[in-house]
């Protein structure tokens, strides 16, 4: 009675992580958890649903309970790897993402999870490779499609991206996802008014969706040169793990000083006083930067609607 | 009974006091050393973060530490192992790193559950006011002692 019950939360959790209603699921999870705090797939379905609240900590010990609850079991596997992934762990994640694969070789999804470890890991044709094998499991994945156009961008094959693309939302219409990369590949075409009009309508299905407010803030940011520079700063940097971020932030206020006593020893007065200025103007803008941005952007999305001809 | 997530934050009686973990941040920019590790600690300990334990230990390695250098840098000038002038100013650049990292470091930490307590609709207060005001007692602190290492610990990152 009680694993039919755990059963039922699990299931209406995940039609809530569908609809990226996070705390909905959360909370299902909670009370299934309370009912059997020793539910492997509870803990891994709980995973997935604090990856998408952004809860990192969070969703890191619920993978590693599920793991250590049932480690043989391929959807705890698979929700390790996500969590890995997005830990940038990704030895790790490639290591339960191949079990994963091995223990249920048809699910779609875990190849393509497997294409997104191997890409970040620079390998590219081993990517292809796996969400090809996703599209010949599963044809018109859209997330496969997306992937692939994804990768198509990023090497700057924008045609072959847009075929992708275009494929995906032909197999899945209103998905955010191929919405957001269509819009991407828009941007860097330079159509602003196409991926405003994608922007637009992903806002509209899912306005809590991480990548499409992503898309908007680069289109917002191409059109303001000014907080466009501290966006590209940001995603520069954000690139990054942590202690990437921390090093490199770090890193350059030592150079700075380090620059800045030189200058003083060697008598340029002129040089110190510009460097003094310039580090304070940059630790001013990255400061106020942000803000602005989020200001600008909370506006937009309080009134972003669909362009009718769209 | 609920089960509860290992980075939920627990509720306090100090809940009105979070600030956002960059206050304490640019606070150790704007104000020194003597504002920002205390305001971490007792950040954490307002919010009820699960990772208290390692802010509060992190509060503490980055004020030792800095006591640490600072007393083996003016031992060294004693000494006459760093002359006063550029190298003077390279040691200073060590200890200001040191302070700069732990403070990006702890915010960092910090930052984690703070958004998990944002997102459970806990309070936040504006921080605008207190920086001021440490801004302006800085000197006041500063002057408590005309002893070098007390400067050294007591002063900011930048």
């Amino acid at each position: 009675m009680e694993e039919r019950q755990i059963q039922v939360l699990i299931e209406q959790a995940n039609v809530q992580r569908n609809l990226s209603n996070w705390r909905g699921a959360i909370d299902l999870l909670q009370r299934a958890l309370s009912l059997d705090p020793d539910h492997a797939h509870a803990h891994a379905t709980l995973a997935l649903a604090l990856l998408g609240a952004r809860r990192l900590p969070g969703a890191g010990i619920e993978a590693r309970m599920a793991l250590h609850l049932d480690g043989n079991d391929s959807f705890c596997h698979y929700a390790a790897a996500h969590v890995m992934y997005a830990e940038r762990k990704l030895d790790d994640a490639w290591a339960h993402c191949l079990v994963a694969i091995e223990t249920d070789s048809h699910d779609a999804d875990t190849h393509v999870l497997g294409a997104a470890i191997r890409d970040l890991r620079g390998e590219v044709t081993e990517a292809r490779e796996l969400l090809q094998t996703a599209l010949e499991l599963e044809p018109g994945n859209t997330a496969a499609l997306t992937k692939l156009a994804r990768m198509e961008l990023a090497a700057r094959n924008f045609e072959v991206a847009a075929g992708y693309a275009e494929q995906a939302l032909r197999s899945s219409p209103s998905n955010t996802s191929a919405h957001v990369v269509a819009g991407l590949i828009s941007l860097a075409r330079g159509d602003h008014a196409g991926a405003e009009g994608h922007a637009r309508f992903a806002l509209g299905q899912d306005s809590t969706d991480h990548d499409a407010i992503h898309l908007w803030a680069a289109i917002k940011a191409h059109r303001s040169p000014l907080l466009g520079l501290w966006w590209r700063f940001h995603t520069f940097v954000s690139m990054r793990t942590e202690a990437g971020e921390l090093g490199l932030l770090i890193g350059s206020f030592v150079v700075m000083e380090i620059l800045t006593i030189l200058a003083g020893h060697f008598d340029l007065d002129r040089i110190q006083t510009i460097l003094e200025w310039g580090w304070l103007g940059f630790c001013a803008y990255t400061w106020f930067a942000p803000e602005l941005f989020k200001r600008m952007l909370a506006n937009d999305l309080g009134t972003v609607a669909l362009d009718p001809d769209f | 009974m609920s089960y509860t997530i290992a980075d939920e934050p627990h509720e306090t009686s100090l809940g009105a006091y979070v600030v956002s973990p960059s206050a304490p941040l640019l606070a150790s920019m704007m104000c020194g050393a003597w504002m920002a590790w205390p305001w971490f600690a007792f950040n954490a300990i307002a919010m009820g973060s699960p990772t208290k334990k390692k802010e509060l230990i992190l509060c503490g390695v980055a004020l030792a530490g800095s006591a640490l250098l600072g007393a083996i840098v003016l031992a060294f000038v004693d000494a006459g192992w760093i002359p006063l002038g550029t190298p003077f100013k390279f040691a200073m650049l060590a200890i200001s790193t040191w302070k700069l990292a732990f403070a990006y470091y702890i915010s960092t930490v910090q930052a984690r559950t703070f958004h998990v307590y944002e997102y459970y609709g806990g309070s936040v207060r504006n921080a605008g006011g207190i920086i001021g005001t440490g801004f302006w007692l800085k000197g006041i602190v500063f002057a408590l002692s005309d002893d070098p290492l007390w400067i050294i610990i007591v002063s900011g990152g930048l």
